[in-house]
Parts: structure tokens; C-alpha cells; sequence
């Protein structure tokens, strides 16, 4: 236990980077939009601007960047592969589950304010960030803690085998998506496809997510294993 | 627990490379080891393999009993000072508060006290630091961190030789107050000489020399004078290196000189000077198939 | 390393040092002896090495463990230290003068007289003192 709680006092040391850009940069780009948005007339269409997913694409890089150096220098503290690793993203998933409750309450705020009284949907994104605030949490959650094991399972195949290994790592990717696409135009099962997508639920998308991101985590561990610093 | 590091058949290849090649040794508890060598010799890797950061192709290692790979338990009590470390965008006093943390013999006072005696800013972003004063940062760390098993490798990068001399009087002072297992990988020997115990020399991956440093002192020496005097009284010995110029020669002789032969040698204008350890390394380095410590006498 | 050299074991020079200082009078009977720590501070050596040299003397009865409290030197020490050199001077200093002489073509007569006119060195027999 004690290592973990290292690993996580190690990233945090420099808080502010850390844990308080990321809403810095939203609150900004809220402000940015209110701006724009406000000084024109007064309308009625609703404009989706979803530009929370700043918060979303911060946790890709967040997540890229602990294992930067502050691998080794954990490492060189005396923290195993695994605790690094575990403790890691025990933070990544503690940020998601708080910055997702945020975002959770900044939509209410919005929705409640009518959208900040210009009906401005930032915070708001239909279909995936529209439903009850509970849904809206965990989609948040998910979708923040699979961005960040995504970013750490690229920053370890990228301390690992170098620029070769990314590459390879993200043309195995593309190489997946575009065999699933074959597979399915062969196989002539776009109908099915299509008709699955379109009547699924949030929530069940939430949950493919969900079973998307453990994936990534299990392959960051496996990754991290046998680095070398 | 006797031997607090023991290597057994270690080795390490990566491709087409063979950095370490059946390597064994073993480092007794609470002393002081030098790990010396050529650069590229392995000694950085042997380092790195004892603190779990790489792993061995073949062979064994154990410190404090078992195998340092990934074990938070034996990783706790060891701590690897290496000049090449990396740190994360933070601050020295950041660094600082990161080892104490993780090192459960940490003590704060002495840390302060060498950041003083180092002269090392601690609101300075450690990525601006010189490279002299990353290397005092490490050193920091390894002193203050108190671990059972301490390795150094080439910790003084970028120190000048006053400051070399503080690490070593630092590690001194914290090695008889409070007696720790050292490694210390160095290429300055005779900067150091004093402090090692044991010498354990690496040359091309291969252990060459695994001996007391008592042991080896006195082994060889450099006589020097006129030829012939020079010829005379090295026929019949070991020698490891004659060169001449004009009327004068010397020679590196191996083996002990007893009181009467230094007799002969002052008889015959000689003049005797005993090679220094960082020789003794250096010429058992070059002679890896031979067995120098026979042939010293040890 | 303060004034040792690569010439010989470390341990053994460290013994040698604190014989000569026992020898020449520098540390009395009954005075305490550097301990490991600062014998290793001073000369920038390992303890280990140093109570290495000082376990030497020990051995050798010319330093005695009082338990607690450290080494000191052990009464008639001196007097054995300097019976040893009377000992071995004969060899170490008399033999190398007379054989150098022989090769300077010096004979003994002539020796005698030189040693008798460059020295103002008076041995005092009773004391083992040597005033210069």
C-alpha cells in the first residue's frame, strides 16, 4: 500500500500542472465561448460547442506524461514496475471519477442556467453527455479513465521500443480498425452493425467503454513489465 | 545474511553484444566494494541489473537474499545513485521530499546539511541544475536515504576535484557513524583508493579481479635507472612492462620485494616506486587471462 | 590518505604508524589511541582498515581494549618497541651503511671517523632517550 500512495504523492508533487490545468484551460475556453456567444444577438438555437472534451483530451496527455520521467524517477526511488504501474492508475481513475463529477456539475449548472442563459450547451453533448446526471458521471468517468490508460499504454510502448515501437503500435491499431471493417463488408453485416450502434443505449456504449479502457490498463501492465530505465 | 549482494553467472547480451559475461562475485554485508573498469566495461549494466531497472539474460542475483526485480521489499532498502538519472519537471527540495518518502531510513537533517555543504539551491528546477550539481543532488540522495545497500555509479559527473573530495569524506563520515553495504563504480581509484575494502574489476563484461585492496597493495612496483642495472635485477621476474630510452629503463615487476632486495635494488642506484591500485587495476585489466593475484602473491 | 602510501597494506602501515609514535614517545603508556573512526577520518581510509591495524597492535600486546571506553597503549610497550628496533637495526641501518661503504672504496677506520664527526647524537643507554 505504501508504495502506491508514493506513486501518487510523486505525481502530485507539482499539483497545479498536475491536477488544475486542465480546468484552467476549460474554465478559460467556457469564458472564450460565453464571450463570442453573448456578445451577439440573442437567439434561441442551441449551439453545441462540447468543448469539454479539452478535459478529455487533457487526460490523454496526462496520461502519456506519468510515465514520462517521472518513471525512472520513481524507479530510481525504489518503486517496482508494479506499484508504479498500479498506483498510477489508482490516480488516473480517482481524477476521472472527480473530474467527471465536475463536468456532472458543471452540465447541471448549465442546464439549470439555461444554458448560462444563452443557450450555450458546453458542458452538454447529446447522446453521450445528455442523459441522467448519474449516466453522465460514469460516461465521464469512463471515457476520462480510457483516455488516460490509452495515453499510459502509448508512453510505455513509446519508453519501451522507442518511435518504431509507437508506430507500430498505432498501425496495429489502424491495421485492427481496418480488418473490422473488411470483416464486416465481407461478411455483409453493415445492416447489423448499423442497427446495433443505433439502438444502443448510453449506457450500453458506456459499457463498452468500460471493457475497452480495463483492455488498455491490462496492456499498459503488460507493457510495463519488463521496461528498462 | 552475510553477503548482502551475491552474482552468480550473470549475464546480459543484447543484440550481438555481450555487455556482461558470467559475472560472479559477492559483496559481504556492511562493506565497501569498488566496482572498477574501463567505460564499457558493464559496470553500469551490472549496477542497473543489481537495482531491478534491467534484467539479466542468465545467471543469479540476490541482494539482502532475494532477487531485486520488481520486489518492494528489497527495492526499499537499496538505493542506486547512477550520474545519468533522469527527474521529472520539479524542483530540487521536490526531489528531495520524493526520497524521503520512499526510503524508510531517510533521515531529513543530514539531507539539509549536504544540500548546505553542496551549495545546491533548493528552489532550483533540477533541469536547470549544471551537470556538477545533478550529480551533488544524486549524492544527496544517496546519503541521506541511509539504505542498507547503497550503489554509486560514477556519482561525481561534473564535480571538481574539492568536491569530489567532500562526497568522499561525506561517505566516509556516513559510512562509520552508520555502516551500510557500498558499491561504488569508479574510473578515478585512486581518488577513492582509501575507502574500498575490495576491489571487484570488470574488463570487456568478465570479472579480471576480485580482491582485497590490502591484498593487492605492494603487489607490483615500477624500478627505474640505468639499463643494465635495470635488466639485472628484473631477470628471472615477472614482468609486466619494460621501456627504455637512451641509457635509462624502467620496468613494472610483479611479485613482493623483501627487505634484502630493495637493498640490492638501492645497491644498484634503482629507484623503486610501488604501483598504485588504479595501476594495478589498470595492468590486471589488460591481462584477463592471467591470474594476477598469483602472481602478486596475495 | 595522510601520509600513507600505496607501497604496502594499509592496515599494516597504520600499525607501523602508531608503533613509531608509541616508539618515538608521542603516545605515553596509559594514553589513549586514536579510535577506528577518527584513525579513518584523519588518514580518509575505511574503519574497517583502520581497526584492521589497530587489532595488529593489539595482538601484538602493545595496545589494550578497555571495554567501553577504547584502546590505549599498554604499559611497557615502548620498551619492547624499542628493544625490536635495537633488533633490527644492526640489519636495517648498520649492514646497507657498511656495504655502500665497501663499494665507496671507504674502509672501516675511515667509517668509523665519519660517523664519529657528522653526528651530534648522544644515546643516552639508561633512558633509551635520543636527544638530539
Amino acid at each position: 500500500m505504501r508504495p502506491l500512495v508514493n506513486v501518487a504523492r510523486l505525481h502530485a508533487i507539482r499539483p497545479l500542472m498536475y491536477l488544475g490545468l486542465p480546468w484552467a484551460i476549460t474554465a478559460f475556453s467556457l469564458a472564450v465561448n460565453l464571450v463570442i456567444f453573448g456578445a451577439g444577438p440573442v437567439s434561441n438555437t442551441h449551439r453545441y460547442t462540447g468543448a469539454a472534451s479539452i478535459t478529455f483530451i487533457f487526460f490523454l496527455f496526462m496520461g502519456v506524461s506519468s510515465v514520462g520521467r517521472t518513471l525512472p524517477f520513481g524507479m530510481a526511488l525504489g518503486v517496482s514496475r508494479r506499484s508504479y504501474y498500479l498506483g498510477t492508475a489508482l490516480l488516473a481513475v480517482t481524477l476521472a471519477a472527480l473530474d467527471g463529477l465536475a463536468l456532472t456539475i458543471l452540465q447541471a449548472i448549465e442546464r439549470g442556467s439555461g444554458g448560462w442563459g444563452i443557450a450555450l450547451h458546453f458542458f452538454r453533448v447529446p447522446y453521450i453527455l445528455d442523459g441522467p446526471w448519474y449516466l453522465t458521471w460514469l460516461t465521464s468517468f469512463v471515457g476520462l479513465a480510457l483516455l488516460f490508460g490509452y495515453g499510459m499504454w502509448l508512453g510505455l510502448v513509446h519508453r519501451r521500443w522507442g518511435q518504431p515501437g509507437s508506430l507500430i503500435f498505432l498501425a496495429a491499431q489502424v491495421t485492427v480498425a481496418v480488418a473490422f471493417v473488411l470483416l464486416t463488408t465481407w461478411a455483409h453485416a453493415w445492416p447489423e452493425a448499423g442497427h446495433f450502434l443505433t439502438t444502443l443505449p448510453a449506457a450500453g456504449l458506456t459499457g463498452l467503454l468500460a471493457v475497452l479502457t480495463a483492455a488498455l490498463f491490462t496492456g499498459g501492465y503488460a507493457t510495463i513489465r519488463r521496461v528498462t530505465i | 545474511m552475510t553477503h548482502a549482494i551475491s552474482v552468480a553467472g550473470l549475464s546480459r547480451s543484447y543484440r550481438g553484444h555481450l555487455a556482461l559475461d558470467r559475472v560472479g562475485f559477492e559483496v559481504a554485508t556492511g562493506s565497501v566494494t569498488g566496482l572498477l573498469g574501463r567505460n564499457g566495461a558493464g559496470k553500469t549494466t551490472l549496477l542497473r541489473i543489481l537495482a531491478g531497472q534491467e534484467f539479466p539474460s542468465a545467471g543469479q542475483v540476490l541482494v539482502c537474499g532475494a532477487s531485486p526485480a520488481e520486489s518492494d521489499r528489497v527495492l526499499s532498502r537499496m538505493a542506486f545513485i547512477r550520474e545519468d538519472q533522469e527527474y521529472p519537471d520539479i524542483k530540487v527540495s521536490h526531489a528531495i521530499r520524493a526520497a524521503s518518502w520512499c526510503y524508510p531510513d531517510w533521515n531529513a537533517e543530514l539531507a539539509q546539511r549536504l544540500l548546505a555543504d553542496f551549495s545546491l539551491p533548493p528552489d532550483r528546477a533540477v533541469k536547470k541544475l549544471s551537470r556538477g550539481m545533478r550529480s551533488a543532488l544524486g549524492i544527496v540522495i544517496g546519503l541521506a536515504a541511509r539504505a542498507e545497500v547503497t550503489l554509486f555509479d560514477e556519482p561525481y559527473a561534473g564535480l571538481d576535484a574539492p568536491a569530489r573530495q567532500l562526497f568522499y569524506d561525506r561517505l566516509l563520515a556516513e559510512y562509520a557513524e552508520h555502516p551500510r553495504t557500498i558499491l561504488l563504480s569508479t574510473h578515478l581509484i585512486d581518488e577513492a583508493a582509501g575507502l574500498l575494502e575490495r576491489v571487484v574489476v570488470l574488463d570487456r563484461g568478465r570479472v579480471v579481479l576480485d580482491a582485497a585492496a590490502d591484498d593487492l597493495r605492494g603487489g607490483a612496483a615500477t624500478v627505474s635507472g640505468p639499463v643494465l642495472a635495470v635488466d639485472d635485477f628484473i631477470a628471472g621476474r615477472s614482468v609486466w612492462e619494460r621501456r627504455e630510452t637512451g641509457s635509462q629503463a624502467s620496468a613494472v615487476i610483479v611479485g613482493p620485494l623483501g627487505d634484502a632486495e630493495r637493498a640490492r635494488a638501492r645497491s644498484l642506484r634503482l629507484a623503486l616506486a610501488p604501483l598504485s591500485l588504479q595501476q594495478l587495476v589498470i595492468h590486471a585489466a589488460a591481462r584477463p587471462a592471467e591470474n594476477t593475484l598469483e602472481q602478486i602473491g596475495a | 590518505m595522510a601520509g600513507l602510501d600505496e607501497g604496502a597494506p594499509l592496515f599494516a602501515q597504520i600499525a607501523e604508524r602508531l608503533a613509531a609514535e608509541i616508539a618515538d614517545g608521542g603516545l605515553a603508556e596509559g594514553e589513549r589511541v586514536p579510535s577506528t573512526n577518527e584513525l579513518a577520518a584523519y588518514h580518509r581510509i575505511n574503519p574497517a582498515t583502520a581497526a584492521k591495524g589497530i587489532n595488529l597492535l593489539a595482538a601484538g600486546g602493545l595496545v589494550e581494549k578497555r571495554r567501553g571506553v577504547g584502546m590505549f597503549v599498554a604499559a611497557g610497550a615502548r620498551r619492547r618497541l624499542l628493544e625490536q628496533r635495537r633488533a633490527e637495526f644492526t640489519e636495517r641501518y648498520v649492514q646497507p651503511l657498511v656495504a655502500e661503504a665497501r663499494r665507496l672504496g671507504i674502509d672501516i677506520n675511515e667509517l668509523v671517523g665519519i660517523v664519529r664527526n657528522s653526528s651530534d647524537i648522544k644515546v643516552n643507554d639508561v633512558e633509551g632517550d635520543i636527544t638530539v
